[in-house]
């Protein structure tokens, strides 16, 4: 009886006293959202953090990847799934799941930047000099702004949130921005994220130079010729960091990684792994060949004239299928190559094109055509250019995402793609979206 | 520690009980009497009866032979009072020294004993509507786990085998399903040990998970039953929302001479059908249909007949259709499957121990090489009688599972069933003599050679408990227990093999989950003179759940000699943690008026750590109340009627399972990481308001008996109504969030449960009884804000108004007999088929479904017949979506035998369309046509026993021996095309029903005998 008296009087004492304890269970691989960035340490982890969603699968992973190189006209599909068939027919449905993915990582890293931006200023830690801060948020900013900008150029106009989301309630039911304000957001972004970056080569991580790049890019959307050329112009002639190496395949193959060739790129490893290559590789390599280059494709690169080096980017496998051959290595650490020096040099040949520079704009085309090991272009009036640095881009960047932006943006995609609706030249927002949050509206002609 | 402490204690009461005797009296002996109790009719003594002294506390039991022995000091004569259980008690006058006792058998049904929360009553007695099944009945049907073993025998319980393979996860439904992201699997609790039913596996094996209740010996099991209402349900408050299965195991008795059973059986196994596929030439010609069609349907594709792919090999193509080769891949992967299962037990005891040593091995081949399933099990349960007072026992179960594992499911990958089914059958598996992988597939052959995926479960369950009387009727009971589950997964694949392709892949998973149970009661009964009683227990429970896992991947071997991680090029690892806790109180009352009017009150309270600061308990009442007519003056002396009761029953209970041990709070991650550097991220909104997901539920039932127990009847209706169902609610990506854990949707669950069991001849030793069950469900999403798309190609939709597990389809209307097209329904009526036009058809839930046994003894000759049946579910041939891709899928897949029925000219009349692009019209994904019937009947088992005289067996050395036959699966009517309307692809809950990549049940025939020593 001692014994059992005993035994109740400890397990009743023990349920009391600790029950409140008890029921209060902490995880140990994430920490509570209370305190986030506070110091030098955890400043440093949240930027991290913000290069790692633009990093993810599913946006410069794979999925976003994928819509523009998809959208285009050279690469097939093999698979089942017909999300990606849709893309290659150019009717995208609203419940693609590729727009979905894409559509919510390139949000989920707004939300991180946002994080940054809204926190890192509060941060008071001595340790955290203002350069280190300064350079924090200007990555911040510079990403949010790739962010805007790869939404503005897929959806058009989109909501546009500056702020972090604390709870459910917050950064929803906004309304669309034109895509227009879209633009100038992004615009707004690479001005704040200017002066707060160092005039550094980093080809991992965002500096001044990036943002030039990417404003360079950003000004040929817009049209803004004369600016488009000046920031190209800015990474073009600084020989010291950026030169197009040779031969095309340098760049990427025998796991090279961060040449001068890259302006701005996504570092990956073992660790931080990008599962683009399991798309293309062909399943001898481990991958699913789920998608692969066109005959047309094929048989352009492989044209010593048109292609020349650019055919490295295109193999046989042992059933002598062909395959694409950029992204290939194991462990799948294969970088993305967001801006290249190739892409500066297309986008000043552009630019000045269309400024009736014709022979500059040609010295810009003959040196990608030379590097790629290919005689100088024969082109000689505005269009006539204009066609050859449409063409050239098909190949340079053909398994890159460029294809389906290029063609949208210079009003051609009736001629090229034969897509003669204007509505579908802007992809349809998500479906999934629409139904939870009513105050978005739908693209027209979807 | 925690654990380790109980671990020793328990060894210590292993090995230091035995000496423990009751204690000694020393009264005054003025008497001695032995005697016999025995069956009235035949005449076999009873082990176990219970014989004790009217007005003394004088108690014995009959040993193994039926008898009994007292020394007292009472006088002679005396009363004594018999009791044992399915035997109607009886007071006898003991005068003389010798004496035999007869007694009578009761109707069993009333009588017998069911196990309920905390305790056991007389079925007679139950208010709640509980489902007692002897696992006998099933043990011998070769599917690895109990709850698969089940299917069919409990009514309103849905049980369905999404795969053959033996040992992996079923899906098992009590009366619906009430919640969309939290588990609907009911709790399992082995001699009151909560255990984790929740796969540990980690490795993909395409969709598909192995079942923890599998690491169970079926063998070691004494009964089982299934907690429906609320009523019954409602002292496991928390968890008692998807009903309860209470397992009990095998124990000794006390004065009962040890007993040896050993049972041995042997079978085979096969598939019943295979899939039917085209031919090489079939496949050509089909191929080089849609070739043509798509070439006119748009020209700027220059597809014509003579660029066709199959034209001749001098023209550039692949050769003609008859040209072609048919290679049979299907034959090559399933096998003659071999069973094996052997179980020895040792039962018995002293006067104040009892004990059950049991051990077990089961090796079960799958039909699809090479998967395979073994068990071995080892169980001890012992009790010891400390004092009059006072008894202490364990329950230990040790189990080893192994598995050979294969992706029987989904994925390209390493998929078997897809390297099977769907490579095209015109495709040689060679290439330049050399072995190769086609349609994107690994090569079939090299895949059954290198396979090496395999699992290892060690699980612990047991406890260690005593139980005192601390006042007269008053008695305490504490039990410490665990369940321990290590389970260990590696993958190697080889550089023949296309995961391994780049110098091998090798993959490790180490899981450990541990359960700690801390539980006690206070159970209290008095019995009035005037027939009254009245008891009531309370109790509390400490329950801490905790998941460690450790998973390192290595890739880049020197060769494929090595397939150990530290030989690997490239490393890398990751670890899990996560816990829970569990706090409960809980209380029951019950009064019984005569026999006559029985009432009944229970409240439960459980603090859970997984919800919000502020919503962490949540509070589970229940009543329910019995009118047992039968008792009434009115129905006494109607003879037809053996009993006849009325119950009504109302609780709440409640749900927390499945969803996420940290869910309410918010979180960041610091698995961002970038260039090396570690990096942090937001992961997860908080919602402190998380709170207990609840379902009412009202039953009420009808239990009947007549013609002196012959017919019985039990009939019950429910409608359980679930609150604040956990879901994942979207957010608008906007957030940067894709959901967060909220209260947010509302299902019903609306049914009737219909037992019926009859005795139809029982003349002249030929007994035939019949058992029949049939159960309807009706289940609907009362509330969800948006519908959620689950499966592939979201083929099934949760929607407001319509039931769980819903088919999203493009409704097929008909195949235009002009143009060969499939003209589908369209729904709003704008001209175009678009993702507006799909709409829900069917779902997986049966309109009705059940079993049917019917049982013929005579003389030692035993045969029954177990059916199971479901009527009106729905389920995706999504095998055959890909199958019958009317060969726009070219080299890519495999077209079935049934799409030569496709049109071919105007005037054809076929669902089947003319051969087009897919995705386009006629072979779109989601398409109803692939949507079908998945009605079935199914003769489950067919068992056939004889029991050997006696004086043979004694030969042998034996007490008792059987031999019996069993057959399972051997008969199938179903309308479902593909090969088994059970089969499923993922264990996803949400995703069920569709059938891709997944080996049938098979059909199987074994042999066994079993001996008693």
């Amino acid at each position: 009886m001692k014994l059992i008296k005993y035994t109740i009087s400890i397990g009743l004492i023990g349920l009391l006293t600790s029950c409140q304890n008890y029921l209060d269970v902490k995880p140990l691989e994430s920490i509570s959202d209370a305190q986030t960035i506070y110091d030098k340490t955890s400043s440093e982890t949240a930027i991290r953090g913000v290069y790692s969603a633009l990093a993810s699968t599913n946006y410069y992973g794979t999925t976003f990847q994928s819509i523009g190189y998809l959208s285009g006209d050279n690469i097939q599909w093999t698979g089942s799934q017909s999300q990606v068939q849709e893309f290659i027919n150019k009717k995208v449905n609203a419940d693609n799941s590729t727009i979905a993915s894409a559509w919510t990582a390139i949000y989920v890293t707004i939300n991180r930047a946002n994080n940054v931006i809204a926190k890192v200023p509060t941060v008071t830690d001595p340790a955290l000099t203002t350069d280190l801060k300064n350079q924090i948020l200007g990555e911040a900013y510079f990403i949010r702004a790739l962010a805007y900008f790869d939404l503005a150029r897929t959806w058009g106009g989109v909501p546009l949130i500056t702020k972090p989301t604390a709870s459910p309630t917050e950064n929803r039911g906004i309304a669309r921005s034109t895509q227009a304000e879209t633009y100038a957001q992004v615009l707004a972004d690479l001005t704040t994220a200017e002066p707060l970056l160092s005039a550094t080569t980093n080809r991992y991580r965002a500096t001044r130079k990036t943002v030039w790049a990417l404003r360079a890019r950003y000004h040929l959307y817009q049209k803004e010729w004369d600016k488009a050329e000046e920031y190209a112009t800015k990474l073009i002639s600084d020989n010291a960091s950026y030169q197009l190496v040779k031969p095309y395949s340098a760049f990427f193959a025998n796991d090279a990684r961060g040449t001068a060739e890259s302006v701005f790129e996504i570092f990956y490893s073992a660790n931080e792994t990008n599962t683009h290559r399991n798309q293309w590789q062909p399943q001898t390599n481990g991958g699913t060949r789920q998608w692969a280059p066109n005959d047309a494709l094929v048989a352009l690169l492989n044209d010593p004239k048109v292609g020349g080096g650019r055919s490295a980017l295109v193999a046989k496998d042992n059933q002598n299928r062909w395959y694409g051959n950029l992204y290939y290595r194991t462990p799948a650490a294969d970088p993305t190559y967001v801006i290249r020096i190739a892409e500066l040099y297309l986008i000043r040949a552009e630019a000045e094109a269309n400024q009736n520079k014709l022979t500059a704009a040609l010295a810009d085309l003959n040196a990608i055509r030379s590097r790629a090991g290919i005689d100088a272009s024969t082109a000689q009036t505005k269009e006539q250019i204009l066609l050859g640095i449409e063409n050239e881009r098909r190949l340079e960047f053909a398994l890159e995402p460029h294809r389906w932006f290029d063609v949208v943006r210079t009003g051609r995609a009736a001629t090229v793609f034969n897509v003669t609706d204007n509505n579908r030249l802007l992809l349809p927002l998500p479906a999934g979206e629409l139904l939870i949050d009513k105050a978005l509206v739908q693209n027209t002609g979807y | 520690m925690k654990k380790k402490l109980i671990l020793q204690t328990i060894i210590c009461i292993l090995f230091v009980s035995v000496g423990v005797y009751a204690q000694k009296t020393d009264a005054t002996i003025n008497s001695t009497l032995s005697g016999t109790v025995i069956d009235e009719k035949t005449k076999e003594p009873l082990i176990g009866a219970s014989i004790s002294i009217k007005g003394t506390t004088h108690g014995v039991i009959t040993d193994s032979n039926g008898e009994f022995y007292f020394r007292t000091g009472q006088k002679l004569p005396y009363i004594l009072i018999i009791n044992y259980i399915g035997y109607e008690s009886k007071q006898f006058v003991a005068s003389k020294s010798t004496i035999t006792v007869e007694l009578r058998s009761s109707s069993k049904e009333l009588n017998e004993v069911v196990v309920v929360g905390y305790g056991t009553q007389e079925r007679k007695n139950l208010i709640g509507s509980v489902s007692k099944i002897n696992p006998n009945e099933v043990n011998s049907i070769p599917v690895g786990s109990i709850d698969a073993q089940l299917q069919g025998k409990v009514s309103g319980v849905q049980i369905s085998s999404p795969t053959g393979v033996p040992g992996e996860s079923v899906n098992v439904r009590v009366r619906g399903a009430t919640s969309i992201n939290a588990d609907n699997d009911p709790l399992y609790v082995v001699d009151g040990v909560f255990i984790n039913s929740n796969s540990l596996q980690s490795i993909s094996t395409g969709g598909k998970s192995t079942s923890p209740i599998a690491d169970i010996n079926p063998n070691d099991i004494q009964s089982i039953e299934v907690l429906k209402d609320a009523e019954a349900t409602a002292l496991y408050g928390s968890r008692g929302a998807n009903g309860v299965v209470l397992i009990t195991t095998k124990r000794g008795n006390y004065e009962q001479a040890p007993q040896i059973n050993f049972s041995a059986s042997y079978g085979q196994a096969k598939a019943a059908k295979l899939w039917d596929l085209t031919t090489g030439p079939q496949h050509a010609q089909l191929v080089n249909e849609w070739w043509v069609n798509t070439g006119k349907d748009t020209p700027s594709l220059n597809r014509t007949f003579a660029n066709r792919p199959f034209r001749p090999v001098s023209e550039g193509g692949r050769g003609l259709p008859e040209e072609q080769q048919t290679y049979d891949r299907l034959s090559e992967a399933f096998r003659t499957a071999t069973l094996q299962n052997y179980d020895i037990a040792l039962t018995g005891g002293t006067k104040s121990t009892k004990y059950y040593i049991g051990g077990g091995f089961t090796s079960q081949e799958a039909i699809l090489k090479p998967i395979n399933f073994t068990r071995a099990s080892f169980k001890v349960n012992l009790d010891q009688r400390v004092s009059d007072k006072l008894t202490i026992g364990v329950n230990n179960l040790f189990t080893r599972t192994y598995r050979n594992q294969a992706r029987a499911g989904d994925g390209p990958q390493g998929g078997l069933l897809q390297a099977a089914l769907h490579t095209p059958t015109y495709l040689s598996p060679y290439e330049n003599g050399v072995l190769v992988g086609r349609a994107g597939f690994d090569n079939l052959t090299l895949l059954l050679q290198n396979y090496d995926v395999n699992s290892t479960s060690l699980r612990y369950i047991g406890n260690l408990y005593f139980e005192a009387e601390l006042l007269p009727n008053l008695k305490l009971r504490s039990s410490w227990g665990a369940d321990y589950n290590n389970y260990n997964e590696s993958e190697y694949w080889n550089t023949f093999l296309l995961l391994g392709a780049q110098g091998g892949l090798a993959t490790s998973s180490i899981t450990q989950y541990t359960t700690l149970l801390n539980e006690q009661t206070l159970t209290y009964r008095k019995r009035f003179d005037n027939g009254h009683s009245f008891g009531f227990v309370v109790g509390n429970t400490l329950q801490s759940d905790q998941l460690n896992r450790t998973y390192a991947e290595g890739r880049g071997f020197a060769n494929n000699s090595f397939k150990i991680i530290s030989s690997a090029a490239t490393t890398t690892s990751t670890q899990n943690w996560s816990k829970s806790n569990l706090a409960s109180f809980f209380a029951k009352a019950d009064y019984n008026i005569n026999g006559k009017y029985l009432f009944n009150a229970s409240l439960r309270a459980d603090g859970s750590s997984r919800f919000g600061a502020d919503r962490k308990w949540g509070y589970f009442p229940s009543v329910g109340a019995a009118w047992r007519l039968k008792q009434e003056e009115f129905l006494k002396n109607v003879d037809l009627v053996t009993d006849l009761k009325l119950k009504a029953s109302y609780g709440i209970v409640g749900n927390q399972n499945g969803i996420g041990n940290f869910a309410a709070q918010g979180l960041w991650t610091g698995g961002a990481s970038y260039q090396g550097g570690a990096g942090t991220a937001p992961q997860q909104l908080a919602n402190p308001d998380l709170r207990w997901e609840k379902t009412n539920q009202v039953n009420i039932g009808v239990d009947a008996s007549f013609l002196a127990g012959r017919l019985g009847v039990e009939f019950n209706v429910y409608s359980k109504y679930t609150r604040d169902g956990l879901l994942q609610l979207a957010l608008p990506s906007t957030t940067g969030f894709a959901n967060y854990w909220s209260n947010a949707a509302e299902i019903s669950n609306k049914g009737f449960e219909l037992n019926i069991t009859s005795t139809n001849i029982n003349k002249g030793g030929l007994v035939w009884t019949t058992s029949f069950n049939i159960a309807q469900n009706i289940n609907k999403i009362e509330k969800l804000a948006t519908p959620l798309r689950y499966g592939s190609r979201d083929l099934i939709l949760q929607k407001e108004g319509n039931p769980l597990y819903s088919f999203w389809v493009y409704k097929q209307l008909y195949v235009d007999p002009e143009t060969g097209n499939v003209v589908y329904e369209d729904v709003n009526k704008d001209g175009k088929i678009t993702t507006d036009d799909r709409q829900l058809v069917g779902s997986i839930w049966p309109k009705f479904f059940g079993g049917l046994t019917n049982t013929v003894t005579y003389k030692g000759f035993e045969i029954s017949a177990f059916f199971a049946y479901q009527y009106g579910n729905k389920i995706y041939n999504h095998n055959k979506f890909f199958g019958e891709g009317g060969g726009a899928r070219d080299a890519a897949r495999i077209i079935f035998a049934s799409n030569l029925a496709r049109w071919q000219k105007p005037g054809d009349i076929t669902d089947v369309p003319r051969p087009d692009g897919i995705n386009v019209n006629n072979y779109r994904d989601g398409g109803s046509r692939w949507l079908e019937d998945g009605s079935f009947i199914r003769l489950r088992s067919l068992n056939i026993g004889y029991h050997l005289p006696k004086a043979i067996a004694k030969r042998i050395g034996a007490e008792a021996a059987k031999v019996f036959v069993n057959g399972t699966n051997l008969w199938l009517l179903t309308n479902y095309t593909g090969l088994d309307p059970e089969s499923s692809a993922s264990s996803d809950q949400n995703a069920q029903g569709i059938d891709l990549g997944t080996p049938p049940q098979p059909r199987s025939f074994q042999v066994g005998i079993n001996l008693t020593f």
